[in-house]
């Protein structure tokens, strides 16, 4: 594989690795310090659409390595999508069944790209980023057709797999040190599962234990799949709050408002939860004024069309079908 | 430490481990989403559906002495049997099935403690997806009581008199009206609030984070000390649909050992669309 040439064997070989980093674009007209240097690490560029690829694509590996998709045995997981999106699509290239448990809230593009990549779907009532824990809701449901059925299914659980963790230890967190040349002082990123900000954050403190690493979560009753409000952070298996220098609570509606800004003004078709970690960034930047941070953006706009018309309404078009 | 008033009416997990299989014990799972039952349950569970199995199909109403007899024969349960009844969310309608067995006079009715996540969460506790094939009986219902359950002129009464604890048993933003209705629940009412004299003591305070129920001393200092629901007075639980208040029913009646404790099943979904009935409403 050469990635100069971008020329590829099969789609697995366009996975990121410090080798082929997602890119970093920097943020021009948005920034509101000159003395500031802002870029957005797009993971919407990975070969799946999302940063799920590296926690779905290590979790699958691992199960495929211990023998525990042998005989015909698929996989069910419990996802707000974008996990269930990576999976789906390297499972079935692979050979493997998935059935993706996802609640009911979560747009419906991202529950019609899952049947389009072969998933099967149970659509559950439930928070839109699923807690571990006693709840009846989408990891519980996942867990009961793993345990009843465990020839057919094997459970990866990204909310409680170590892997989720670590592919971020070996990925993203490389990536950005080598990407900044180690002149990053701030992350900003938003928090799910955890995974990202556990594995990519633990790497960069150890490289340079003063950096920020800002978490920007939405408001209570918010519907930005795959995250969590501040109040349902403590549930996080994954969560260490002790790598976390600040956690700020934005406005979900804030994050409709700010993909607008982020697609016209900068050209980065951002989906929502991009639009909320840009609104925490160009908090805490009109602030400090200066240094190199990082936002990660999770995923583009492109599944979130129906969200955005809910939430700006007169971006609804009529006229003939 | 005390014991629960009727300890005989819950059983662990474990107990129902080793009682798997036995004659004469029957496990009916009951959840409020049956997605639950189908994707996987406890061998030789039988499910019952709340929705178009425990509620008449035509009028607001439990089903019938002749459908609930239909239902368990069809079963193959009968009156001997010890039933055990687990679910989803915290036991709700596991909760909501025990109160309409014991309305039918069912004699041993259990339900199992924590419901069906706290087996699912046990490694030594297994599920299938098999369903039973019972041989049918033929079940007689021979004793009812209806005393069980409170109907709205009783409501209307226990309101306006002190002799009563009402009890509120939804959320606190059920209770103040600032929602009508959880999030996602179709059933709802035209106005929000809770009825005149209710006190708000939310069904979740009664069990732990495992999902099982507090115990004895927990209960009694919660309800009686901090709640100040009086011990020896007649109480009404009620909530929306008449789920969440049969937990609350099944803690005051059988584990706190009321006197005479009924279910309102009728709850806010009828009590909010009632033309003319007192409101109280946080502003
Ligand atoms: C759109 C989006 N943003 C952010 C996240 C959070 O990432 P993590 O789960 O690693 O905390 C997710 C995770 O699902 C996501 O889908």
């Amino acid at each position: 594989m050469d990635h100069r040439a971008r020329v590829y064997n099969d789609v697995f070989e366009m996975l990121p690795s410090v080798e082929n980093p997602s890119p970093l674009v920097r943020i021009n007209r948005l920034c509101p310090s000159p003395e500031f240097t802002l870029y957005a690490k797009l993971e919407w560029m990975n070969p799946f659409g999302s940063v799920k690829d590296r926690a779905a694509w290590a979790m699958l590996c691992d199960l495929e390595s211990r023998g525990e998709l042998s005989d015909g045995r698929g996989l069910v997981e419990p996802t707000s999508g974008n996990t269930g999106i990576s999976l789906a699509a390297m499972a079935s290239a692979r050979g493997h069944a998935l059935r993706a448990v996802v609640p009911s809230g979560i747009p419906q593009e991202k529950k019609v790209l899952l049947k389009i990549l072969g998933a099967e779907l149970d659509v559950v009532s439930d928070e839109l980023c699923p807690s571990p824990g006693m709840g009846d809701g989408s990891i519980n449901l996942a867990k009961t057709h793993a345990k009843a059925q465990p020839k057919r299914f094997v459970m990866p659980n990204q909310y409680e797999n170590e892997l989720n963790v670590r592919a971020h230890l070996e990925t993203t967190g490389p990536e950005l040190w080598r990407q900044t040349e180690g002149q990053i002082t701030h992350l900003f990123l938003s928090l799910g599962t955890c995974g990202t900000v556990t594995g990519a954050g633990r790497f960069l403190r150890e490289k340079r234990p003063d950096i920020k690493i800002i978490a920007v979560q939405p408001s209570e009753g918010h519907d930005v799949p795959g995250l969590r409000n501040v109040q349902q952070l403590d549930s996080c298996e994954l969560f260490d709050r002790s790598l976390i220098d600040e956690i700020i609570e934005i406005d979900y509606e804030l994050a409709y408002a700010r993909v607008l800004d982020l697609c016209r003004e900068e050209g980065l078709l951002a989906g929502p939860s991009c639009g909320l970690i840009y609104e925490g960034a160009r908090r805490v930047i009109e602030n400090e004024r200066r240094g190199f941070g990082v936002m990660i953006f999770p995923d583009s706009v492109f599944k979130y069309v129906s969200s955005l018309v809910k939430h700006i309404p007169e971006l609804a078009v009529d006229g003939p079908a | 430490m005390s014991e629960y008033a009727h300890p005989e009416v819950l059983v662990d997990t474990d107990w129902v481990k080793k009682n798997l299989g036995k004659p004469g014990i029957r496990l009916v799972e009951i959840d409020v989403d049956t997605k639950g039952y189908d994707a996987g349950h406890i061998p030789g569970a039988v499910g019952f559906n709340w929705e178009t199995e425990l509620q008449d199909q035509v009028n607001r109403d439990i089903i019938s002495k002749e459908n609930f007899e239909q239902l368990l024969s069809g079963a193959g349960i009968s009156p001997d049997d010890t039933v055990v009844l687990y679910g989803d969310n915290n036991n709700w309608f596991a909760a909501y099935g025990f109160w309409l067995f014991k309305m039918y006079g069912h004699q041993d009715v259990r339900l199992m403690d924590g419901g069906r996540i706290k087996w699912l969460n046990e490694d030594d506790k297994e599920l299938t997806i098999d369903k039973p094939a019972p041989t049918p009986s033929t079940y007689k219902v021979t004793s009812t009581d209806m005393d069980l359950r409170a109907h709205i002129p009783l409501v209307m009464e226990a309101s306006k008199s002190s002799s009563f604890n009402l009890v509120d048993v939804r959320s606190p933003d059920e209770y103040t009206g600032k929602i009508i209705a959880p999030p996602g629940m179709n059933e709802t009412a035209q106005r929000g609030g809770h009825i005149p004299s209710a006190k708000s003591i939310p069904w979740s305070l009664a069990v732990k984070e495992d999902a099982t129920f507090k115990s004895a001393d927990a209960l009694a200092k919660l309800y009686f000390e901090q709640k100040g629901v009086d011990k020896n007075k007649d109480s009404i639980a009620y909530c929306r649909i008449g789920e969440r208040s049969s937990h609350t029913w099944f803690v005051m009646k059988y584990l706190l050992g009321m006197p005479n404790v009924k279910n309102y099943d009728g709850s806010w979904t009828e009590y909010g669309n009632l033309v003319g009935a007192p409101i109280e409403k946080q502003a």
